[in-house]
């Protein structure tokens, strides 16, 4: 019996799964050239055809999916793939030199695109010369097909599979089916890529950033996934078989306890209304938010329009997106966060030194009046639905709203020009995340509609903690008690300007935080939607002057393990069958 | 035979979008469609011909439609070079 072992990595989707590895290698396309006897040429021209046909069915079949994933005609940005597969010069240049030249297809088909990237590669214009990987996307899967090369598909994978890739592509990702693919483990990426992004939406386990893991793993193995945990186990014990078979009876059991209170109402034991909202990535994700007793999305992470497809999304896709997702919600509010990347996912050669403090989210957006109009144009048509509110992420000064203002006028100004129906009172909103924000909620409380405070962020701005740094992930700890203060200003502030202020990061989802939060006069709470009928359970326990002194007292330690120390008693002592609620 | 002289004044010049909107209207017609900017020709039907033509915001092209359809042709594929589509 081959030894266990436990390979680590970053848990982006929790969940646990057994199953058997199906390793996915896109293998490298080596191109020959080899001379074709006259009387085999037309054969040669019907295998390039063929190939040709089987790439154009692969292709709208990835449409589809992508298409059905994000639940409206997105995937636009592959009609231009397709017309590149079927293009008239390309397809009759390619026959034309198989003859002539007497050499395989793979060769002149391959020399031709060649010429073309190259031209299009010494284009001024940058969009252009993103095109050429375009190309290669259509060619190298051409090739791949003229070639014979079975890329194991995505789509392919067996029942009962935990697929291991060193990384895998946006438009592969798409393909992934959750009912054949029980969990996802690969070499790259972080917390936020795209795999973390898909893999939360189809709810299946995910562990990224596992080193050298094909050299560890072979195809077939049996192993478990830790979503939770962040590891795969190969050749698990019968004892830690056992013991997962216990957690994952634990996750069931403890799941049916919690699903009557996705029906029930957010309130206090004393009639304290809550908005529970959600956090969702994907349009397809509103579902499931609707299920877990969501009463609106309370942060629509826009992110993945950027990141499924090469170039920006059109004001068209991203509306489609947007009124989709207003519709499917209505009367419930969704609230959309602008553009929260760093400036490097739109601008392919920009790099900087410390993104986290650098050039990202609001201040791309309010140093590209164009491409920012995109958005909110978008978002202001999908507003006639009467349910959207807009949402800047990381605000840091008074000019940066005073800015947005400006910009979100002029666009407002264009759509009545052009006689287009938008909401007039539309709510505009800030995440409070940055530490001047929160130092300044007060005077910025008189130009917004409301806060929601992104904790997560502000965590690490006030800490001056990289999470994702190992040597100091430790000291990131959202119940300091110096966060905690931040956040009891903000909402002070917020209501003494009669706007809300809600709080969306992962504290949100921390049953421990919810009395502390409610104590604090937190009027929405947004999470993922998995944590909503747990939230709903611990809200429904509690009074308000109770939460309200735990509030007071947890704000006066000094560190925030005295703080977690306190709010686990309590908890405990609330909940005592729960034991260690997650 | 119709020919002449288009200013494009589509937002992006004629890329990726505005390109597969032309290309997938001009497969539409019978007639041999032609665009020609800097002595350089390309089919109107091929979208690889016209993208490496990188015709920006206000560069001015030859649009040439040819064929039993040409009129119609022309008026359509004339609007999409314009942004009027």
């Amino acid at each position: 019996m081959a030894k266990e072992r436990i390979l680590k990595g970053i848990g982006v989707s929790k969940g646990i799964c057994q199953g058997e590895v199906f390793v996915y290698e896109t293998k490298e396309v080596k191109i020959v050239q080899t001379p074709i006897p006259a009387r085999y040429l037309a054969t040669e021209v019907e295998r390039f055809t063929k190939a040709l046909q089987k790439t154009e069915k692969e292709l709208s079949s990835i449409k589809e999916r992508i298409n059905a994933e994000i639940g409206v005609d997105f995937a636009q940005f592959l009609d231009a793939q397709i017309l590149m597969l079927k293009d008239r010069e390309i397809i009759e240049s390619v026959s034309e030199r198989i003859k002539i030249e007497k050499t395989n297809a793979e060769y002149v088909y391959h020399k031709v695109l060649d010429e073309y990237a190259k031209k299009l590669g010494a284009s001024r214009d940058q969009y252009l010369r993103e095109r050429v990987a375009d190309i290669w996307d259509v060619g190298m899967r051409v090739l791949r097909n003229l070639l014979g090369m079975t890329h194991s598909s995505v789509v392919d994978v067996p029942q009962g599979s935990v697929l291991v890739a060193h990384d895998i592509s946006p438009s592969d990702a798409a393909l992934i089916n959750p009912n054949n693919v029980l969990g996802l483990a690969i070499e790259v990426g972080g917390r936020t890529s795209h795999t973390a992004i898909t893999t939360r939406a189809l709810e299946i386990p995910a562990v990224v950033g596992v080193e050298n893991l094909l050299a560890k793993i072979k195809n077939g193995e049996k192993v478990i996934l830790d979503g939770n945990r962040g590891i795969l186990i190969k050749s698990p014990t019968p004892g830690r078989i056992q013991f997962y078979r216990g957690e994952i009876k634990k996750e069931i059991e403890y799941q049916k306890m919690l699903s009557p209170f996705c029906e029930l109402p957010a309130k206090t034991r004393d009639g304290r209304q809550l908005d529970i909202s959600a956090n969702i990535e994907f349009f397809v994700e509103y579902s499931h938010a609707k299920r877990s007793g969501a009463m609106g999305i309370g942060l629509f992470r826009t992110e993945f329009l950027y990141l499924t497809r090469r170039g920006n999304p059109s004001e068209e896709e991203q509306f489609r997106v947007y009124d989709e997702l207003a519709k499917k919600m209505k009367p419930d509010p969704v609230i959309i966060r602008t553009y929260d990347l760093g400036g490097d996912k739109i601008f392919s050669d920009y790099h900087e030194a410390n993104p986290f403090l650098g050039w990202r989210a609001i201040r791309v957006s309010l140093d590209d009046f164009d491409f920012f109009k995109i958005q909110l144009r978008a978002i202001l048509r999908a507003s006639v639905n009467r349910n959207i509110r807009i949402m800047y992420p990381m605000i840091s000064t008074y000019e940066e709203i005073q800015k947005a203002r400006v910009y979100f006028k002029e666009v407002t100004e264009e759509l009545k020009k052009e006689k287009v129906d938008f909401d007039d009172h539309i709510q505009v909103g800030i995440m409070v995340e940055t530490p001047s924000a929160a130092i300044l909620s007060n005077q910025l409380a008189a130009h917004v509609d409301f806060f929601s405070i992104g904790s997560n962020d502000l965590t690490q701005y006030v800490l001056a903690v990289d999470r994702g740094n190992e040597r100091v992930s430790h000291l990131f700890d959202h119940f300091h008690p110096a966060v905690l203060r931040l956040i009891k200003q903000v909402i002070d502030a917020g209501h003494r300007s009669h706007i809300w202020v809600g709080l969306c990061g992962e504290l949100a989802a921390d049953p421990s935080a919810i009395p502390l939060l409610v104590g604090l006069g937190i009027d929405e709470l947004s999470m993922s939607p998995v944590a909503i009928p747990r939230a709903k359970m611990v809200l429904r326990a509690l009074t308000v002057p109770e939460c309200e002194k735990i509030a007071d007292k947890a704000l006066n330690f000094r560190c925030a393990s005295e703080v977690q120390k306190f709010l686990n008693r309590m908890i405990a002592k609330k909940f005592p069958g729960i034991g260690g609620i997650k | 035979m119709i020919k002449e002289k288009v200013t494009i004044l589509n937002e992006n010049g004629l890329h990726a979008l505005p390109a597969s909107r032309f290309v997938k209207q001009a497969e539409k017609f019978k007639s041999d469609i032609t665009i020609t900017k800097d002595g350089v020709k390309v089919s109107g039907k091929s979208i690889m011909g016209i993208l490496t033509l990188a015709c920006e915001k206000g560069s001015i092209v030859l649009l040439t439609t040819d064929g039993d359809d040409e009129k119609e042709a022309f008026e359509v594929l004339k609007k999409i070079l314009e942004g009027q589509d």
